[in-house]
């Protein structure tokens, strides 16, 4: 395909470099370079002060692990978002208003490297997205496997409305979620009627409830700190009430607790 | 290959159409029928089941009340498509014979005016404005609900309506809105306009065309019952196993969903074998329209994806009504599997909502830049690798389900690849934009709109796709922001871009443009408004789905609810502008916007088989620009 932009070339062929200097001597190119690094600049001002700003505390290495995903690939797409931005904001500027439509611009049908570059482009920052998420999932069932030996299990039960934590090595069973700090803990969630997604909010992850089958899911509290535990599936009548706190505390917290539970520790 | 509504001269003898049972039929035999129907079969129904049961004046079981409520509602559909004259063809058929000309001019509704929108008509152009009424009332009523529910969210404290009709709100609302979606672009302009824009007499099959319409028509009503049978509680999703705990209203849900994959499997064989088969001579497959491309590929993924959705309901409601257990853990079944059902329709659906409003925005992008379409190639690549794409996908909606978590890696790869089709979609958006001085009218402004909403979309569900962060957000509002900045951001803005644009040739007159500039305002930035408060409410930790919720996320509830209000005033605008300007605004010139593509080379009120001659095709309609 003919390169459009060169219409107004010279008898003599320009080299790469004056080309370059050509093209962003142009004064919607200028403008669009200034779109770019401002949008480019919001969407990173954007990724790195929103997401912070609204999470809630930070509890475990999965819930760092999500919000480092907001943030990151909000700023890893800001160019692209900047890019996109500018030149639909430059060409916003130029608008041509009036009961007639404008002359015709020029007749750029395509423009092969450019479309090899973007494809590239794209599939490059898909892979990135890609690695960094199958490396997260990886690291996470890693550290599932090795620390399980060391872990606590909670059996957790949903039933319309209402969350059952059941502690089996410590022989108690309650409606609020306490967990040691430090210590991995296991969440074997089954349901005893409709579907509920079992959410400890602070600590990131989740997990469906369903009947006739145990689902799931571990991670270890890494902050002493209030925790809240909601129901993330439409459950029903009274599905937003569906929630109940919960503390990750010290050890020694812990076994008070569990003592006071009438339980045992181990 | 010439359609059925060319009328031939024919030598032998023909009945009088003006006696013949078409012409006396119309949408109220319909609706007489189907009541009258509808009534008989609920009679005899209760009276074999009270049999049945214990007899006397015991009430019925749910399972007996589903099995009443069901076949009422089926036979209502079947009985409205009677007594509208649906089955006058067939029925001829079966006996050796065939409609006259005479009727088949008749059911075309040549010269019949106003009535003809009313009656069993097989024009593409009249069934193109039924469902551009159809969908803005569907897009009304979900419209209504979604500002009662965000009235309900305004406060903490769930003051305005009570637990289930805030369920039944969101739920009804889902279903209205994705009904209303999948149909926006291509039910409006995939039969108004498509076919003339690819050079045809008609759709290659009118009487199914008359059908597809009717038939969503009867569901209509369907899921409107829903709400005086006690709502629906399970949000759109409708998962088992409560969808088989739910009350009366679930049937209503059921039978709305089996009535509109039938339109849909019609509509979509119609407009793909039309377009496949009926485009003019020298419309090669790279000369034909993106807009047209678009539809095709959109209808064309439908065809496969909503068969799923059908069974998966039929599945539903065997357990609702005979207790088969199919979705029902403590019977051997599982929720898993209807989970899977449903998404395997679910995501292949988003992009049938989302290609034909993208299409509908690149068909009008050189029109208004007066530049070529940048890079076609790359415009049908991208739908074509969103399409194909679209069906590995569905289980990232079940990272979290607990099923097969060691499938989760394989689901975050096929999604984020979509990021690839997706990019070339704005490249070309932008490309074209490039170096041309966009002509700043009402369609035009749905493209910049379009850019910034769908990035934000695009850029959300690249996490969302990402399995750790997915746990955190999945099932919060976060989600809900995300799915409506692609949905309604860019899906919605692309259908009203598109009525923007082919309003005048569908009314004969153009959209009012100062009302349309208010209201794309008002719209836009009530929408941006709108979902950024939820995005925060998401992110805070704010479950959707939910009638009520903590202190904490007051403020992002209270920002939602004010850009919701902005949203609704600027579509009441819309609507008051597409119904007043159809009777009072400007006449329109043949061609208002100096396109190029064959739509506007036919006057306005569009003849009955829209060319005299058909027109001969040398090349593709983006031939703008200098030095070509």
């Amino acid at each position: 395909m003919a390169n459009s932009s060169d219409h107004n070339a010279e008898v003599l062929t320009p080299t790469p470099g004056e080309r370059l200097t050509h093209f962003f001597a142009r004064r919607d190119v200028k403008r669009t370079t200034v779109l770019f690094f401002l949008w480019t600049a919001l969407f990173v001002v954007l990724g790195l002060v929103f997401y912070p700003k609204w999470m809630p505390e930070i509890m475990s290495k999965e819930m760092k692990s999500a919000e480092s995903i907001m943030i990151w690939f909000t700023v890893i797409s800001a160019p692209i978002a900047g890019l996109v931005l500018a030149i639909a904001t430059n060409s916003f500027m130029d608008m041509h208003r009036g009961d007639n439509p404008p002359e015709d611009g020029p007749a750029i049908r395509t423009h092969g490297p450019i479309v090899a570059v973007w494809t590239v482009g794209s599939l490059v920052f898909a892979l990135v997205a890609i690695a960094w998420g199958l490396i997260e999932v990886n690291s996470q069932a890693v550290a599932a496997a090795s620390d399980a030996k060391s872990a606590i299990t909670v059996e957790v039960t949903g039933s319309q409305w209402l969350w059952t934590f059941n502690y089996p090595a410590q022989g108690i069973e309650t409606h609020e979620l306490n967990l040691p700090v430090g210590v991995p803990v296991i969440f074997d969630v089954k349901s005893a009627d409709v579907n509920h997604s079992f959410w400890p909010v602070q600590l990131g992850v989740k997990v469906d409830a369903n009947a006739q089958v145990t689902t799931v899911i571990h991670t270890t509290p890494t902050k002493v700190g209030v925790i809240e535990v909601k129901c993330a599936e439409l459950c029903g009548l009274y599905h937003a009430y569906m929630e109940t706190n919960g503390a990750v505390m010290s050890p020694s917290d812990f076994n008070a607790w569990v003592l006071a539970q009438g339980g045992h520790t181990a | 290959m010439s359609t059925s509504t060319k009328s031939k001269d024919v030598a032998r003898p023909v009945p009088n159409p003006k006696r013949s049972l078409i012409t006396r039929l119309h949408m109220g035999t319909g609706v007489v029928v189907g009541v009258i129907l509808a009534a008989i079969v609920y009679y005899l129904l209760k009276k074999s089941l009270l049999t049945y049961t214990d007899g006397a004046a015991d009430p019925l079981s749910p399972h007996d009340n589903n099995i009443l409520l069901l076949g009422t509602m089926f036979t209502w559909s079947i009985g409205f498509m009677i007594g509208i004259g649906a089955l006058i063809g067939p029925w001829r058929w079966l006996v050796g014979k065939d409609l006259t000309d005479e009727e088949i001019l008749y059911m075309a509704g040549d010269g019949q005016g106003v009535k003809r929108y009313f009656k069993y008509c097989t024009d593409h152009k009249v069934v193109g404005i039924q469902y551009l009424v159809g969908v803005m009332t569907l897009l009304g009523v979900g419209g209504t609900m979604a500002m009662m529910i965000r009235t309900s969210l305004a406060r903490p404290g769930a003051h305005f309506v009570t637990p289930t009709v805030y369920n039944s709100l969101v739920g009804l609302h889902g279903i209205t809105m994705i009904i209303a979606m999948i149909i926006v672009a291509t039910g409006p302009f995939g039969n108004y306009i498509m076919p003339i824009m690819i050079g045809a007499y008609d759709m290659a099959f009118p009487r199914l065309n008359a059908l597809s319409w009717w038939v969503l028509f009867t569901a209509i009503p369907v899921l409107c019952s829903a709400w005086f049978l006690g709502g629906i509680p399970t949000g759109w999703t409708a998962y088992a196993p409560l969808s088989i705990q739910a009350g009366p209203g679930m049937n209503a849900f059921i039978a709305t969903i089996i009535i509109f994959a039938v339109s849909t499997a019609v509509a979509g064989m119609n407009i793909t074998t039309t377009v496949v088969a009926m485009r003019t001579k020298g419309m090669k497959w790279n000369r034909v329209p993106i807009f047209v491309i678009g539809s095709t590929i959109s209808v064309a993924l439908a065809i496969p994806a909503f068969p799923t959705f059908m069974v998966s309901m039929i599945m539903t409601g065997l357990d609702r009504t005979y207790n088969t257990g199919f979705f029902d853990a403590n019977m051997g079944g599982s929720g898993w599997l209807y989970a899977n059902l449903f998404w395997i329709m679910g995501h292949p659906e988003v992009y049938v909502i989302l290609i034909p409003g993208v299409a509908a925005l690149m068909e009008i992008a050189p029109v208004f830049v007066r530049k070529p379409l940048f890079s076609y190639n790359a415009a049908i690549m991208g739908f074509a690798g969103i399409a194909g794409l679209s069906i590995l996908v569905w289980a990232h909606h079940m990272y979290i389900a607990g099923w097969a978590p060691s499938l989760n890696g394989a689901f975050m790869v096929t999604t984020e690849m979509i990021s690839i089709p997706t990019g070339l979609l704005f490249l070309v958006l932008i490309g074209t934009l490039w170096r041309g001085k966009p002509w700043m009218k009402l369609p035009m402004l749905s493209i910049f709109a379009f850019i910034w909403d769908f990035l934000i979309g695009g850029i959300t569900g690249i996490y969302l796709s990402d399995v750790p962060a997915d746990g955190y957000l999945h099932g919060s509002m976060f989600v809900t922001a995300h799915f409506h900045f692609t949905l309604m951001g860019a899906a919605l803005t692309g259908a009203i871009g598109g009525l923007a644009y082919w309003y005048p040739k569908m009314t004969g007159r153009m959209l009012n443009e100062r009302a349309g500039y208010i209201s794309f305002w008002f719209v836009q930035i009530g929408f941006n408004v709108l979902f950024f408060g939820m995005f925060m409410a998401g992110a805070e930790g704010q479950p959707r789905r939910v009638l009520d919720y903590a202190a904490l996320y007051k403020n992002s509830n209270l920002i939602s609810t004010i850009g919701a209000y902005s949203v609704g005033i600027g579509m009441i605008i819309l609507l008051w502008a597409v119904i007043h300007s159809a009777r009072h605004g400007k006449v329109a010139p043949m061609n208002p916007w100096g396109a190029k593509t064959l739509e506007w080379t036919v006057p306005y009120p569009v003849p009955l088989t829209n060319f005299d001659e058909l027109p001969i095709i040398t090349s593709d309609p983006y031939g703008y620009g200098k030095g070509k």
